[in-house]
């Protein structure tokens, strides 16, 4: 059995690899890259050279290609000590055209030009545009040096795979700082340091509170390790999809927080969150410096609202147990009740539900709960339980269908099998056939669905969560598609996969519990 | 057959007369009779003896009529009727017995007029022969597709195991983007939806399939005919197909209402065909819902959207039961 799982698991990450790999291969090969900036502004504002250098700069963010300009290339020697300052002053100013270039500009820009010509790099000049016969430049129009390397498929995806765990330690911070270590202590500063709350405390590391315990579930915290799914360059610039998934939304929550310093203040920050910013200290502001004794100044407010992640699974989760409520009595009631009132009410709503758009049923039980009074709208800022019902109707509709369905389907040809002939003809009570034979054979099937709609149930939905404006994560995938959103495009494609994988490995799991004829040991066929 | 017995002597015959002798047949004596048996005699026999389906198929001949004839009829031309009233601020958002007040009591202005002064009526048939068709070409070439693929995945051992590590693969990759990366390389026109709908589309249907495959063939009548030495594709042909047929006909009756739908969720995203299909309507017209005296704008694209689902998915399914030969006795 564990053999035969560990195969299947690596079987899976290998699958799920492909899935991200073809991935990116169609969003970064197959589709045009110019894409990208069709509903951007400042592409239609930036003219002539520095359009080029824009494109690249972008392209270089959305993670297309590899671009270096030469300004950064001579930085980059002035930094290791290869050049002087004066040398490099004299290099950078390069001249219109190449012909004019001086003596010292010319050798570095051959340098330049040989360095990343040699290592598969592109270099382009653009030579200085001017306005008619003056001396002045158009706009955008002076002139430009760089390389660019297209970052093969093969190459993104390790370095994504690579990227993907992050392990907070103690040498995270490059700055010269004293005292790197861990520090455990049993009473948690932030409350205080007299209530009893253990937490490890880093120095060196990117957060400082690396576990902590809170009031919020699940009580235990961690900022040790990260799961980096892909930066979102449009969507939430800067931020990771799996920040962006987790963290909670809504409005700031004020209370009293005694900063490091000892300062006492009404805020929202959450100092748990507390990470590393070079310098911040220094260059911050006078409420920072009064706040905080150390670099570790970045902090995120604690909000009202759950995350995005939180939403979707609040509300596939009720839609799921609501829907396994239901649809199991329903579909034993309509086997058990083969073409009699109950079996037609719900092969007729069955077949509603199959077979009418998702989208005109959803808007149907929308106008029909807005006329009841029930809140059409999800509100973070006045949270009530009644703006759940009519998602969670919305999702549970299908899947109710769908299951019941399937469980009427498999009790009928269990009811029909000669097992249950001979055992009727053993003697067995109706009740005895049903409960002991039928029903454990017909809930086989049903038990294999059960972790995957639970951990789907972590998707969320697109149509719903748009037509009742839950900020969840069912439409991040879709408005990524539609912000060319590479990075989380990527990242919630990794994220669906995983789930879907997984979801199917703990169904097989389950059901060999379940029943013992299923065995992955022995080979089948 | 009467009970009553004739004496031979009533007919006043000659034994000659009565009787001629029959010479014995080795090859007549093979012949086994039975009734005449034909299988899709059989299945519309099945299928009209219940009335509700000739109900069910009537209805799905006038909307059949109504989206392919009625534009053709009317002679609709999605470039200029759309918005032949766009100047007329008079004539948009009209509810039904407006627009009859305005333009007269005719047939296109029964559901009243949208947002650009267009009938909506008119619309609909226009916007559900797209969706229609879409539906229809995407199931034939899926159905195909995954049919054959299947009884091939389904009886190569070699085969399987490379196809479920494909399937696997391609069963991950979300239906969404890939639609919307190839309607943005290829533009939103009717074929590339239908290639964004099929390129990965019949792997589902030839998954299934193979399922089916892999219960029936070893079987014990299978076996049988393999020890006999029956070539693979005569029982794939011969043994497997017919046994399939009622699964492979009620797959294709949920398979055609779900591309409608399909078209409607994703033109409700804005990733959906260009022309004017059922769910642009539906998307279009989708603030009107909000507006009071506008919701028939929107309802009734969807109400025909589901009226069409639904009949085609009722009689795809009974077609789909009167296929099964168990109902035939």
């Amino acid at each position: 059995m564990t053999r035969y799982l560990i195969n299947r698991i690596l079987r899976s990450i290998c699958s799920v690899i492909v899935v991200v790999g073809i991935v990116m291969v169609m969003i970064y090969s197959a589709l045009d890259r110019n894409l990208i900036f069709a509903a951007d502004s400042n592409y239609t504002h930036v003219k002539s050279n520095a359009k080029e250098v824009y494109m690249m700069q972008q392209w270089e963010k959305y993670g297309y290609l590899d671009y270096v300009p030469y300004g950064d290339y001579l930085k980059e020697l002035l930094r290791d000590d290869a050049i002087t300052q004066e040398t490099y002053n004299e290099a950078i100013k390069f001249a219109n055209k190449p012909e004019q270039d001086s003596e010292v500009v010319a050798q570095y820009v051959a340098q330049f030009t040989e360095k990343y010509e040699s290592e598969g790099y592109t270099v382009v000049r653009l030579n200085g545009k001017m306005r008619g016969n003056t001396k002045r430049y158009q706009d955008g129009g002076e002139p430009r040096l760089y390389a660019y390397k297209d970052i093969p498929v093969p190459m993104r995806l390790v370095n994504y795979f690579r990227d993907l765990v992050t392990v907070d330690n103690v040498n995270y911070v490059l700055d010269d700082i004293p005292d790197r270590g861990l520090e455990f202590t049993w009473y948690d500063p932030v409350y205080g340091g007299e209530k009893f709350s253990p937490a490890i405390i880093g120095t060196g590391t990117q957060y400082k509170y690396l576990v902590y315990f809170n009031d919020k579930f699940p009580y235990f915290h961690q900022n040790l390790v990260k799961i980096n799914l892909g930066l979102s360059y449009s969507v939430r610039q800067g931020i990771d999809v799996f920040t962006t998934m987790t963290e909670s939304q809504g409005s700031n929550v004020y209370s009293t927080v005694t900063y490091p310093s000892g300062a006492v203040q009404e805020s929202a920050d959450d100092l748990h969150t507390l990470s590393y910013a070079s310098g911040s200290l220094e260059s911050g502001t006078p409420v920072i410096k009064a706040n905080f004794v150390d670099d570790y100044t970045n902090v995120s407010p604690i909000k009202a609202g759950m995350s995005r992640i939180g939403y979707s699974f609040t509300m596939g989760i009720i839609a799921v147990l609501l829907s396994y409520f239901l649809a199991i009595p329903l579909g034993i009631g309509m086997a058990l009740r083969k073409e009699k009132l109950l079996d037609k009410l719900g092969t007729v709503y069955i077949v509603f539900i199959t077979a009418v758009p998702s989208l005109a049923y959803i808007f149907l039980f929308k106008s029909l709960g807005g006329s009841l009074g029930l809140p059409t709208t999800f509100d973070m800022e006045n949270p009530t339980w009644l703006m759940y019902v009519l998602p969670v109707i919305s999702l549970a509709l299908p899947s109710i269908a769908n299951l019941m369905k399937w469980l009427r389907r498999y009790m009928i040809d269990q009811m029909n099998s000669d097992y249950v002939k001979f055992a009727r003809s053993g003697g067995l009570s109706e009740r005895q056939i049903f409960t002991k034979h039928i029903l454990k054979n017909a809930m086989i099937p049903i038990v294999h669905g059960i972790p995957s709609s639970v951990l789907l149930a972590l998707t969320g939905a697109i149509i719903t969560e748009r037509v009742y404006v839950v900020p969840g994560v069912g439409n991040m995938l879709t408005r990524a598609i539609t912000a060319y959103d590479n990075g989380v495009i990527v990242g919630m494609v990794l994220f669906y996969a995983v789930l879907t994988v997984t979801s199917i490995i703990l169904g097989d799991v389950l059901i060999s519990l379940v029943d013992p004829r299923i065995s992955f040991t022995s080979k089948a066929r | 057959m009467s009970d009553k017995r004739v004496n031979l002597s009533d007919f006043n015959l000659s034994d000659d007369e009565l009787f001629a002798p029959v010479n014995h047949d080795e090859l007549e004596s093979e012949k086994i009779t039975a009734p005449r048996y034909s299988y899709w005699q059989s299945v519309f026999r099945v299928f009209f003896r219940k009335k509700i389906n000739i109900i069910l198929l009537s209805i799905l001949a006038v909307l059949l009529l109504f989206t392919y004839v009625y534009p053709a009829v009317i002679g609709y031309d999605a470039a200029v009727d759309p918005y032949i009233n766009l100047m007329d601020s008079t004539a948009k958002h009209l509810s039904p017995s407006a627009a009859m007040d305005k333009f007269g009591q005719n047939i296109h202005w029964i559901l009243g007029s949208g947002s650009a002064g267009q009938s909506t009526f008119d619309a609909i048939w226009y916007g559900s022969s797209i969706s229609v068709s879409l539906a229809l070409v995407c199931a034939l070439i899926n159905m195909t597709v995954g049919v054959v693929v299947g009884a091939i995945w389904g009886f190569s051992r070699k085969v399987d195991i490379i196809m479920t590590e494909v399937y696997n693969v391609i069963a991950n990759i979300p239906y969404i983007l890939l639609i919307s990366v190839i309607v943005l390389i290829m533009t939103a026109s009717f074929w590339s939806m239908v290639f964004a709908l099929t390129v990965t589309g019949w792997i589902a249907i030839a998954y299934f399939i193979r399922t089916q495959v892999v219960i029936i063939r070893d079987r014990e009548y299978n076996l049988a005919s393999r020890c006999l030495g029956t070539p693979i594709t005569r029982i794939a042909a011969k043994n497997i197909l017919p046994f399939m047929t009622s699964v492979i006909v009620t797959l294709a009756a949920a398979e055609i209402p779900s591309y409608i739908s399909y078209e409607v969720f994703l033109s409700y995203l804005g990733m959906g065909l260009s022309e004017m299909s059922l769910g642009k309507l539906i998307e279009a017209s989708q603030n009107a819902m909000q507006t009071p005296g506008w919701e028939i704008e929107f309802w009734s694209p969807v109400a025909v959207a589901s009226i069409i689902t639904v009949v085609l998915y009722v009689v795809g399914q009974n077609l789909g039961d009167a296929s099964d030969p168990r109902t035939h006795m």
